[in-house]
């Protein structure tokens, strides 16, 4: 008898005096579901606040005796749809009318980590763990079935949150009244941590080609309450007895705080009073705005004073390499090489190359940002040695561990609630405003909301890194490729010890999650001689994180652009010319359902100069990617107007293969988001700085894309949407292949390449000569 | 000091006691407790703040307090609800238009004044009333398209 069934014999339900005993007075409220609220549990009476265990199956689901049910996860939103797909894999396993199913994300006391949400992982890791979850769920519910109608569970049915008795009619009972308000305090077993974990091992899931909810496209659930107001972001949250806090940063990366002149604080109405320890300044006040004239008084400002032109004085530190020798600093800070393609001998090839061509070129990508449009904002409450926290953070587990390593206090008595915030796309600021909160709650001893400024937001949050990449591609005189050589050199995207940390003087808090650089790239392509090798681990002296699709949304660019520049000197169609070097079936697929959408003709790019003050003229391009699994191909045609230098993009196609796919609609709103998020760091995005500190400090100093210039339309074609082919993520894919694929097409229509991003005006009248 | 002020918002009188060069914002986030209208760049800069001012739609993030007066407030509460949306919330939903959803506020915001004075707006006049609006996820797409579908239906 396997684990799982020794407990859904006779071994039933505990009766409430014995769950009350049993979780230790943890008592879980819940409040009748409302779709537009983020979180439809509360938790009252605490005492332990630890996550609950993962082989238990209440740590995954309740069922309440409205015959509502919740799903609870340890993942969480950050704006890609996931709460509505996870709900729809456990109301698929479950047998439970998916509107009727809410989700609790996150909340560290009352969910199992699953590792932090990132990286397109979401559905294809914490997928499998929530179907086990949920198809062992309903089988207690045939089990409690058959104890109650006093009947085998194989003459039950479950459906829509109900166990009937197969053929006969009228006699049936709900999920809510089997359960009876109690706790699903049944053993499923779990093995492993966060992404490996495996749930329910004996849980016999569906055949998904048997599938009703899943792969339907099922409404988000939190979009009625998001255009309605209703929702609650965690910007929005107020907690009893809160005050307000703002930071005030350094001015320079690594200035050191050297007096603070108070004058005039306190004759701001509802001031508190403000928070230094160590190089950390911050104010407390008790109105929102009350805070930020403190701030202000104290030098936070889009335009800043100065080291020392404002109340509090700063150390004149100016260590930043200059903005424009940033990838020299990138260079020469890299520390380890991975080698992830190395075929024959390049230089061999290189050497006896007779009748070809050798074709060399530089790619240079610079410092990116997330740029939420909410500021990243967070709630702490520090007494003594508990604390609690309300963050949108995409990694609750590992910042609540962060938190007990900040403050010294018990892990056991942390808790950290999730509430969704604005977007994030990567780690931003999200965990680092936890840690500015704690600080400041700590120093008041009273619940503080800390809420960034733009240019706190701007400045501060960890950006993704500049990249420069080497490559060298020779063709015979045949126009075959025999030999390419691809070297980038990749600073670490997680070089993030916690802001505030480091102000106090804690420098070590940087967190365990470190999603290497590498590898940074998937290299598919058949070439003889082949050497391809990131060399990593640099440092460049920003704080770094992982920014959508990290460094892959680089090195596609290089890679797939320089494709296209071999394909053009060989006179040749780049699609057929791509075809040519590879064998993926996956890839090939894509590339052609891309190109049968698009109508794709074969022929070599055109690459002709205008004249300087001629027509706009038209172009397309191509590029693929394998990331994570997915593979994506991505046609474009663009418009370039050769006197502004500036590039419109008309029509979008996307070829999209992550597998069976959860909720098409959602699916289609993902891609389209990355399309028009990725033209964004395509055509505009470069973060400035000068020797002290970011100097993009606003929207005017970091623009983004704006309504004018999205695409004339982006059509979307799914591939391999199959049962037989597991779900893989959607959330980045199909950033990676648009830079290159509007480089393409503006070779094509101008016969300029450009090779450094962003493609701004500028750069294409100056590549026009 | 606080003075104390009564705004006029989504219908109602509001007594409230604020700082008169406060931005409005605050007043509505912090002192009538209102969601919609979201703190973004408090420098004009973004539309997450966007409520109407007397039908015109305004940044609330730079708009103080003191010079509201009398005039009357609309924010997305005050548009509709979850059981009662109004038309331009039901076409948003239908679209399935919102990723992260907080810049939705302005977009809508933003399309109800337009659509108020021009209720059958051209694709290009959407894109330029909205020119001014800062969408992160990429959701510009089906914002247009939300916006087209409830002029069609008389938003």
């Amino acid at each position: 008898m396997s684990r799982y069934e020794t407990y859904t014999g006779a071994a039933g339900l505990l009766s409430r005096r014995e769950f009350l005993q049993a979780s230790g007075g943890l008592i879980i409220a819940f409040r009748l579901f409302d779709p537009a609220k983020g979180a439809a549990a509360t938790v009252a009476a605490t005492q332990s606040v630890s996550p609950p265990p993962a082989g238990r199956l209440y740590a995954w689901l309740a069922v309440h005796p409205d015959n509502t049910a919740t799903l609870f996860t340890g993942k969480v939103e950050t704006g890609t749809g996931v709460l509505t797909a996870l709900a729809q894999i456990a109301a698929e396993e479950l047998d439970f009318p998916v509107d009727r199913l809410a989700v609790v994300m996150g909340t560290t006391s009352q969910t199992v980590d699953q590792g932090p949400s990132y990286g397109s992982m979401t559905v294809r890791y914490a997928g499998p763990q929530v179907r086990n979850a949920a198809a062992a769920g309903r089988q207690v519910m045939l089990d409690l079935g058959a104890r109650h109608f006093k009947l085998p569970a194989s003459g039950l049915e479950a459906k829509d949150g109900t166990i009937a008795v197969t053929g006969a009619p009228g006699r049936n009972i709900t999920y809510g009244q089997l359960v009876d308000g109690k706790r699903l305090d049944f053993e499923i077993g779990a093995s492993g941590e966060q992404f490996a974990m495996k749930v329910a091992p004996q849980a016999r899931p569906k055949d998904p080609s048997t599938y009703k909810v899943v792969g339907k496209s099922v409404p988000r659930k939190d979009i009625p309450g998001k255009v309605t107001g209703q929702f609650t972001y965690v910007q929005d949250v107020r907690v009893d007895g809160m005050l307000h806090g703002r930071v005030v940063r350094p001015y320079g990366v690594g200035a050191k705080l050297l007096s603070v002149d108070e004058t005039g604080l306190k004759d701001i109405p509802g001031f508190v009073q403000i928070v230094r320890r160590a190089n950390f300044l911050g104010v407390v006040a008790q109105t929102e705005w009350a805070a930020i004239q403190a701030a202000q008084k104290l030098g936070s400002t889009l335009s800043s004073p100065g080291p020392d032109g404002g109340q509090a004085k700063w150390s004149r530190w100016e260590g930043l390499p200059l903005m424009d020798q940033i990838w020299d600093t990138v260079r020469s800070s890299a520390g380890r090489d991975t080698p992830v393609a190395s075929h024959g001998s390049v230089d061999t090839a290189l050497r006896s190359l007779a009748g070809g061509r050798t074709l060399k070129a530089t790619y240079k990508t610079p410092f990116q940002m997330h740029g939420s449009i909410g500021p990243s904002c967070a709630i702490a409450e520090v007494k003594g040695d508990r604390a609690t926290f309300w963050s949108g953070t995409q990694m609750p587990h590992e910042t609540r561990r962060d938190m007990a390593k900040m403050l010294g206090i018990p892990l056991a008595n942390i808790e950290l609630r999730w509430i969704e915030a604005s977007g994030g796309y990567g780690r931003n600021g999200l965990d680092h405003v936890v840690a500015d909160a704690a600080v400041m709650s700590q120093a008041v001893g009273r619940p503080v909301r800390v809420q960034w400024m733009r240019w706190d937001e701007h400045g501060w949050e960890p950006k993704g890194p500049p990249i420069v990449q080497d490559l060298t591609g020779a063709l015979d005189k045949h126009g075959r490729v025999v030999a390419w050589r691809h070297h980038m050199w990749v600073p670490t995207i997680s070089d993030t010890h916690l802001i505030a940390a480091a102000l106090i003087g804690k420098p070590d808090i940087s967190g365990e999650t470190g999603t290497g650089a590498d590898p940074a790239l998937t290299y598919a392509y058949t070439f003889d001689n082949a050497d391809v090798v990131v060399h990593g681990k640099g440092r460049v002296a920003l704080l770094t994180a992982w920014l959508r699709s990290p460094a892959q949304f680089e090195t596609t660019f290089a890679m797939e652009s320089f494709i296209d520049e071999l394909a053009a000197a060989a006179g040749q169609d780049p699609l057929a010319f791509r075809l040519a070097y590879l064998k993926d079936p996956r890839a090939i697929a894509v590339l052609k359902a891309a190109a049968q959408e698009y109508g794709w003709v074969s022929r070599p790019a055109r690459g002709k100069k205008p004249s300087p003050n001629g027509k706009p003229v038209q172009g397309r391009g191509i590029a693929w990617v394998n990331r994570d699994d997915s593979r994506v191909a991505t046609i474009a045609d663009v418009t370039v107007d050769p006197g502004s230098g500036r590039i419109k993009v008309g029509r979008v196609v996307v070829a999209h293969d992550c597998g069976l796919v959860v909720n098409p609609d959602g699916l289609r709103n993902q891609v389209e988001g990355n399309i028009i998020q990725s033209l964004s760091r395509t055509l505009h995005e470069e973060v400035a700085f000068d020797r002290s500190q970011v100097s993009s400090r606003d929207w005017q100093g970091y623009p983004i894309l704006r309504f004018s210039e999205i695409p004339d339309r982006i059509d979307v074609v799914l591939v391999n949407n199959r049962p037989e082919y597991p779900p893989n993520g959607a959330g980045e894919p199909s950033t990676n292949p648009t830079a290159a694929v509007i480089s393409s097409a503006v070779f094509d229509a101008i016969g300029v390449r450009l090779r450094q991003t962003p493609f701004r005006p500028d750069r294409v009248k100056a590549a026009l000569g | 000091m606080p003075q104390n002020l009564t705004l006029n918002v989504n219908g109602t009188g509001h007594a409230i006691a604020v700082e008169p060069n406060s931005m409005l914002l605050y007043a509505l986030r912090n002192n009538l407790g209102l969601h919609g209208p979201k703190f973004g760049c408090g420098l004009a800069e973004c539309g997450a703040c966007t409520v109407l001012m007397d039908g015109k739609a305004i940044r609330s993030c730079v708009m103080p307090v003191s010079a509201v007066g009398r005039s009357e407030i609309t924010t997305l509460e005050g548009l509709g609800t979850l059981d009662k949306p109004h038309p331009l919330q039901r076409a948003f939903i239908e679209e399935q238009a919102a990723q992260c959803g907080y810049c939705i506020n302005g977009m809508i915001m933003t399309a109800k004044a337009l659509l108020d004075h021009t209720p059958h707006p051209s694709r290009e006049e959407i894109k330029r009333t909205l020119e001014g609006n800062l969408c992160r996820c990429g959701t510009h797409m089906r914002i247009v398209r939300a916006i087209e579908r409830a002029a069609e239906q008389g938003g």
